[in-house]
């Protein structure tokens, strides 16, 4: 990935970064809930220049029945890039890399979840990712989350997430893509649940020391809160739009 | 008073009160579980969900369409999560796949599994699909909102508590709109009025106004599909 060339400067004397943003500072993130008619719940977002389209099916007969669990509704999640979402042709077909993010996601997902009132019914969360520049798992996640709710499934929480990484030793917020691809650095994804502050996902690509990843979570759960914030609004605005037209 | 709107996991007090519908305590305070309005007494607190799917319940009354014969009944999907099941002895015709019927819920078990009684089939007629979370609001304060839905449209109206409505004669068209503006503004206070409102400025620009002769029902069918509706008038106005 990283060629071969003198060492860049991600972190200015400023403390702004190589887009301008300071060290913790997040990209852009719009969120849109409801987009797609026919699923149960949806969510679009655009986080930088990730963008996302969520979609949420279920509960739902399990199929097939043998998968089911009888005691509580069962997640599948299905994260997928497009094959036109990165620089150079992504084979379709979902390989390791995809899989293994599927799992942990839903996995994070289960944990906000009232599972146990759905026996035996499976919950379908499909997230297309359309363009991607660092940080998918974790947009496709806050989609995901919002989609959720979106479908009117009860929820303790939303789940809410954020990366942070370390470049040339600065701990900053949310790495694009150029950041990511630095050579040293270290990029770490944490989902949480904002209200109680339980971690759902935390992964982890690099090395920290203990003190820097002290400093990294706190800077990753304001991050979080800051997430949760535009989930809720994204949440909310679908309402107040039929608002606005009745006062016209 | 206008309803605060909450999301899932927003809080919506620290104050110990009995906990209604839709939150959850978590260290003492209370917190909604999906989104929708806060309703909150003296000593209680309860959601009303925006979003949701059907959960069967017994007694409610459901609009089903029937997908397969198995042995000794009928499969129907009732837009709960799995098809419910119907006893021959509870029908006195033969029913076939895609036949419409109108159900009370006999039984449901621990995995949500549902029984059904008193079946009656529908000929005819046209099913309006809603979201049942908004089935309250449809029907209205002791049906109000029914009754001016009936009266407006001349048509036949019968909601099942699944979000699934079947309706028959007069303005169905305007029936339907009439019902997607109410799904639409739910969270809105003073809907019937509006309703009224809005079925009296269309019945009024469509210039004819509705004449008797639009519904072609019999009449046996009339009463019956009225005493029906009655049945249900546990509606609340939120």
């Amino acid at each position: 990935m990283s060629k071969k060339k003198e060492v860049l400067e991600y972190v200015d004397k400023e403390g702004k970064r190589t887009d301008g943003r300071k060290a913790d500072e997040l990209r852009a993130i719009k969120i849109e809930a409801g987009v797609l008619p026919r699923a149960d719940g949806s969510a679009y977002l655009e986080w930088g220049q990730n963008k996302v389209l969520a979609a949420v099916y279920g509960p739902r007969e399990v199929i097939p029945k043998h998968h089911a669990n009888p005691y509580k509704a069962i997640v599948r999640y299905a994260y997928r890039m497009a094959s036109f979402s990165v620089p150079e042709r992504k084979n379709p077909r979902p390989g390791r890399r995809e899989l293994e993010i599927s799992k942990v996601s839903g996995e994070a997902l289960e944990k906000a979840i009232f599972l146990e009132r759905f026996p035996n019914t499976a919950i379908d969360v499909f997230v297309e990712v359309l363009d991607s520049n660092a940080g998918t798992r974790i947009a496709a996640l806050t989609a995901a989350s919002v989609a959720l709710a979106d479908a009117g499934i009860p929820m303790r929480d939303m789940v809410s997430g954020v990366a942070i990484g370390k470049i040339s030793g600065n701990l900053v917020l949310d790495l694009n893509k150029h950041e990511e691809d630095a050579p040293d650095a270290v990029d770490m994804p944490l989902a949480v649940l904002p209200n109680s502050e339980e971690i759902v996902l935390l992964q982890m690509d690099g090395l920290l020391k203990r003190s820097d990843w002290e400093n990294a979570f706190e800077l990753g759960m304001t991050g979080c809160k800051k997430v949760y914030e535009l989930q809720k609004a994204a949440l909310k605005k679908k309402y107040e739009i039929a608002n606005g037209d009745e006062q016209k | 008073m206008p309803r605060t709107i909450v999301t899932p996991g927003e809080l919506i007090t620290s104050e110990r009160k009995k906990l209604g519908s839709n939150v959850h305590m978590h260290e003492g305070r209370i917190y909604s579980t999906c989104i929708g309005l806060v309703e909150e007494g003296t000593d209680f607190i309860n959601v009303i969900p925006l979003e949701g799917r059907y959960r069967p319940m017994i007694d409610d009354l459901v609009v089903g369409i029937v997908t397969s014969e198995r042995f000794g009944g009928y499969g129907t999907d009732i837009n709960s999560y799995y098809p419910a099941y119907i006893s021959r002895k509870e029908v006195d015709e033969s029913l076939r796949p895609g036949s419409i019927i109108s159900a009370k819920i006999a039984k449901v078990n621990e995995i949500n599994e549902v029984e059904l009684m008193n079946v009656r089939v529908f000929y005819g007629g046209e099913i309006i699909s809603v979201s049942p979370v908004k089935v309250p609001r449809i029907m209205g304060r002791n049906n109000s909102m029914l009754e001016l839905l009936k009266q407006g449209t001349n048509a036949n109206i019968l909601i099942g508590k699944n979000g699934r409505i079947w309706a028959k004669g007069g303005n169905t068209k305007l029936l339907e709109k009439a019902i997607a503006k109410i799904e639409r503004e739910a969270h809105m206070e003073n809907l019937t009025n509006k309703i009224a409102d809005f079925l009296r400025a269309e019945n009024k620009g469509a210039g004819a106004p509705i004449s008797a002769a639009n519904g072609k029902i019999p009449l046996e069918q009339t009463k019956h599909a009225d005493s029906r509706s009655m049945e249900m008038s546990e509606g609340r106005d939120i």
